[in-house]
């Protein structure tokens, strides 16, 4: 009896660590909501960009910057998807004008873009921006439990809450949404449609990445409201692997964000309570669940719902 | 009745349309009334002009010279989109669909007018739009999903749901079971009451017989003939001008020309005897002889005579010392071979254990009819010939023998060794050479040079202790580049800078130089010029004198010109494996590569032409 209850009192704070995890879950989630929305979009297109981390990095330093100098966190969000925008842009130049390598073109993308808004951001180290503040959705944030969670939080958060819903809506409901996919299939039949799928691919590869900018904003105005050397660290690349996770279906995608973000904050809240995990480890956890997420997501094969023609690049004209 | 007759003005008039590939006569000059309605067959051999005629129609190529009349007026189609707004539509063989989608999204896709989509308002469209056409697939179904059938019907949707005046059908069947090709017919006859045009290309006679309002025969890219339905003659004489009678690309240096013959040349019994016999003891029965034969092998009146047949056949009565005996067929033009010069030909070697022996072997292939219980064997000094429409197995038969491929069931040896034991552990020399169809994608490394694309199959003979002898290589390779006339004769251009033909020289010098004593030869002179391809000829035959071949090829002369023992692939299946003197077979040739002689195992007990010591 006397150990048993021992034994749920060690347990206790391990439990109790579970709710503030969950609500930690939903900003620590948001921004990689955002970057796996944006890629699964492109890649939906049928244009593999390996470019979202320094996409991120792009578009928070942005966001960040106009913040800082304008006070508008609207703006800065809007001028952090827009660098972000023209991150792709780039990376659709090399790939669809220039038939450049995806792949390649995306890995040089994300050095160059840590690298150029690491550089650029130097002078805004450790200074701090207005950012997004919380607010309650009266009604629902007075549920137990989860209203605290999920209805006290900032705007970015309410409209990742929608952005699901309306990419399911464009992608599955929209004549657009139908070409794009069908893009990201099977171009020669969107041809011989009459629908050029050169246009429906740039057009996943600016509304991807003008969405990933959104996520790389969320960092810097919400999240962390500062600024910091390499700000993203590492999320861009999980959300990558967020999409493979998610069967490139945008419900899957919120599903598969929010449990990785989740485990991630209810680890480190583990961490704080004195359970010896080296801080190491913790640092390598995102990595690791990375390729934890791959591992599973393969399993799966060949029914993983990939669109077929993702990464390949065709010639333009007919 | 004439065609110009029965229907007013044609919907689309094509005009002298020519159009060349390099040196290479598509089209010339052809000119072609299609009218709505009507179900007009275009018949040709591959590579006569049908496809190039219908790309041109359909907007992906643009003619040389000649002009395109809609309705009277002259039109030019850029691109296929331009034709698809002129009304022009094709279903190709190769089906643009999109696997992950449903029926409905694919045939709206391009075509919906609302920029939100309902699915199940689609869905009920296009039902509606199937079921007016008995185009009978489910439009919630998953393409992934779907029979090659039931696909084509997508791909057919597709073009009535734009409203299409014309549809283009490209050798439609070829990927149908037969049962769906009669859906097919139904659904096609029921377009054409409904006012559509259609053109149906193929190049199988007793379906164009079936389901055609009038045939335009395509030969060399010229339009050869032109029949109405009533006036179209039987399936034999249909083949004849098919196949023509144009060989100037005839057999050996000593090849003379034969002035067309048109006629059926003397026959023999059905029942050759020197086809029962095996081959080694070929030399020991005489050829059949030659005997008037009464017309009708057929039960029509109309005579299958291939020019091909009879000049070979000519060639070798010629060589056994046979008089021929040539009855004049009236109308015909009689039979001149004066002049025709005796072929030396390589004496067939016995040998009593085959270089490559297949027995029943079966493999299933999606999309494809796979292959079916094929039996066949070479033996050393044997070239056998496959004959065939292309996919028809040969491709699948060809990957099996070279190992790319495994077979789900049956036993292939070579050399008296598994295939699969002999690839795992093949001789650097004396094995076996494969000269691929696909010359710059399967036998080359386009940016490699040459004496690395030398190494690619040959790499054992110059190595030791995995270490590679290159001054040796390149000694080696610069033989056989001036042994075999290979322009530009240097070892270090890549092999990208090679034509088709100097490519293929390397290759089957590169093949040959390892002794082999079993070849696979898939297509080896398709797209060579005549000079190209008699030095390929040439190095085959006297490859054949220590080695069995094994010739896979789409055209029937080359067939006909090199090998002793001939088989026909039909959907996968051995029709029948016959000598090259078995006159009979030889002229019913083209029936069996249309699928109009069904298989018949009893023939040759499923045994192939050499029966396999072991096979029962």
């Amino acid at each position: 009896m006397e150990v048993e209850k021992t034994f749920i009192e060690l347990l206790l704070p391990y439990i109790l660590a579970l709710a503030p995890a969950l609500a930690a879950a939903v900003s620590t989630g948001t921004p990689i909501l955002f970057a796996t929305l944006g890629e699964l979009v492109t890649e939906r297109g049928g244009v593999l960009n390996l470019g979202v981390e320094g996409m991120m990095m792009v578009g928070s330093l942005a966001a960040f910057v106009i913040c800082y100098h304008t006070g508008s966190p609207w703006f800065g969000l809007l001028c952090g998807g827009a660098a972000a925008m023209a991150m792709s842009a780039l990376h659709g130049l090399v790939c669809m004008v220039f038939q450049g390598s995806q792949v390649v073109s995306g890995l040089a993308l994300t050095i160059f873009g840590v690298g150029v808004a690491n550089y650029l951001g130097t002078p805004y180290i450790q200074q701090k921006a207005e950012g997004f503040t919380t607010f309650s959705i009266p009604l629902l944030s007075s549920i137990p439990l989860l209203g605290r969670v999920f209805f006290q939080q900032d705007a970015m958060v309410y409209l990742s809450y929608l952005l699901p819903f309306l990419l399911w809506f464009l992608l599955r409901r929209t004549r657009f949404g139908l070409a794009l996919r069908a893009s990201g299939e099977n171009p020669e039949a969107v041809r011989a449609a009459g629908i050029s799928p050169f246009k429906m691919r740039w057009a996943s590869i600016l509304l991807g990445g003008f969405l990933v900018g959104l996520g790389g904003a969320y960092l810097a105005l919400a999240f962390m409201r500062m600024w910091a050397d390499n700000l993203v660290a590492g999320r861009g690349w999980i959300a990558v692997a967020l999409v493979i996770f998610a069967f490139w279906r945008p419900g899957r995608a919120v599903l598969g964000v929010y449990l990785f973000a989740g485990v991630t904050a209810y680890l480190f809240r583990v961490q704080a309570l004195g359970v010896p995990i080296p801080s190491s480890i913790m640092a390598m956890l995102p990595y690791v669940m990375t390729l934890l997420v791959l591992f599973v997501s393969s399993l799966r094969g060949k029914g993983s719902g990939a669109p077929a023609d993702l990464g390949n690049n065709f010639k333009v004209g007919d | 009745m004439s065609a110009d007759a029965c229907k007013g003005k044609p919907l689309i008039r094509l005009e002298g349309i020519s159009k060349h590939f390099g040196k290479v006569r598509a089209n010339h000059d052809i000119t072609l009334d299609i009218r709505a309605g009507r179900i007009k067959a275009l018949l040709g051999e591959n590579g006569a002009g049908k496809s190039t005629l219908m790309s041109v129609l359909a907007g992906r190529l643009q003619p040389d010279a000649g002009r395109i009349l809609l309705g009277g007026n002259p039109v030019f189609f850029r691109s296929p989109r331009d034709a698809h707004q002129a009304g022009i539509g094709m279903v190709y063989q190769h089906f643009m669909l999109i696997d992950s989608m449903s029926v409905a999204d694919n045939v709206l896709l391009g075509q919906e007018k609302s920029l939100t989509l309902n699915p199940r308002d689609m869905q009920r469209r296009v039902a509606e739009l199937a079921r007016r056409y008995g185009l009978d697939v489910d439009p919630a179904a998953k393409i992934g999903t779907l029979s090659m059938g039931e696909r084509q019907r997508v791909e057919i949707l597709k073009l009535l749901c734009r409203e299409s005046r014309l549809l283009i059908f490209d050798e439609p069947t070829a990927v149908l079971t037969p049962g769906e090709a009669r859906r097919l017919f139904v659904s096609m006859r029921s377009m054409a009451e409904q006012g559509k045009a259609i053109v149906f290309i193929s190049h199988k006679l007793p379906e164009v017989l079936e389901i055609s309002d009038e045939i335009s025969i395509l030969r060399r890219g010229e339009v050869v003939d032109g029949f109405e339905r009533a006036n179209v003659p039987g399936e034999a004489e249909l083949a004849r001008r098919m196949l023509g009678r144009d060989l100037s690309l005839n057999s050996g240096p000593e090849a003379a020309h034969v002035a067309a013959p048109a006629n059926a040349p003397a026959s023999i019994s059905r029942a050759d005897p020197a086809e029962a016999v095996l081959p080694g003891l070929e030399e020991e029965i005489p050829p059949p002889v030659p005997e008037p034969r009464p017309m009708g092998w057929l039960g029509t009146d109309r005579q299958l005579s291939l020019e091909a047949a009879i000049y070979n056949r000519s060639q070798r009565a010629g060589e056994n010392g046979q008089p021929e005996a040539e009855p004049a067929v009236p109308g015909d033009g009689n039979l001149n071979i004066e002049g025709v010069k005796r072929r030396g030909r390589g004496k067939l070697v016995a040998e009593t254990e085959p270089v490559l022996a297949l027995a029943g072997v079966n493999c299933r292939v999606p999309d494809s009819a796979g292959l079916t219980d094929i039996a066949l064997s070479v033996a050393k000094g044997q070239i056998l010939a496959i004959l065939g429409v292309a996919g028809n197995g040969q491709k699948e038969l060809v990957e099996i023998i070279c190992g790319l491929r495994r077979a789900d069931s049956g036993r292939v040896s070579i050399l008296g060794r598994d295939v699969r034991e002999f690839h795992a552990n093949q001789p650097s020399r004396g094995g076996l050479g494969y000269i691929p169809e696909d010359r710059r994608g399967s036998a080359a490394c386009p940016d490699l040079n040459l004496v690395d694309n030398f190494l690619l199959t040959t790499r054992k003979l110059f190595s030791r202790w995995g270490i590679m002898d290159y001054k040796r290589a390149r000694q080696v390779t610069r033989r056989v580049i001036s042994e075999h006339n290979v322009q530009p004769d240097d070892s270090k251009v890549l092999a990208r800078a090679l034509s088709g033909g100097n490519l293929q020289k390397l290759i089957v010098g590169r093949e040959l130089v390892r002794n082999p004593r079993c070849i696979v030869a898939e297509n080896p002179t398709q797209g060579l010029d005549v000079a190209a391809t008699e030095e390929v000829w040439q190095r085959l035959r006297v490859a054949r004198e220590t080695s069995g071949v094994l010739l896979v090829t789409g055209d029937l002369n080359e067939g006909l010109t090199l090998a002793d023992y001939l088989a026909v692939m039909y959907r996968g299946r051995i029709v029948d494996i016959f000598s090259i003197h078995n006159q009979a077979k030889v002229e019913q040739i083209g029936l069996m590569m249309a699928g109009a002689i069904a298989a018949r195992q009893d023939a040759y007990g499923g045994q192939g032409c050499a029966p396999d010591p072991a096979g029962d």
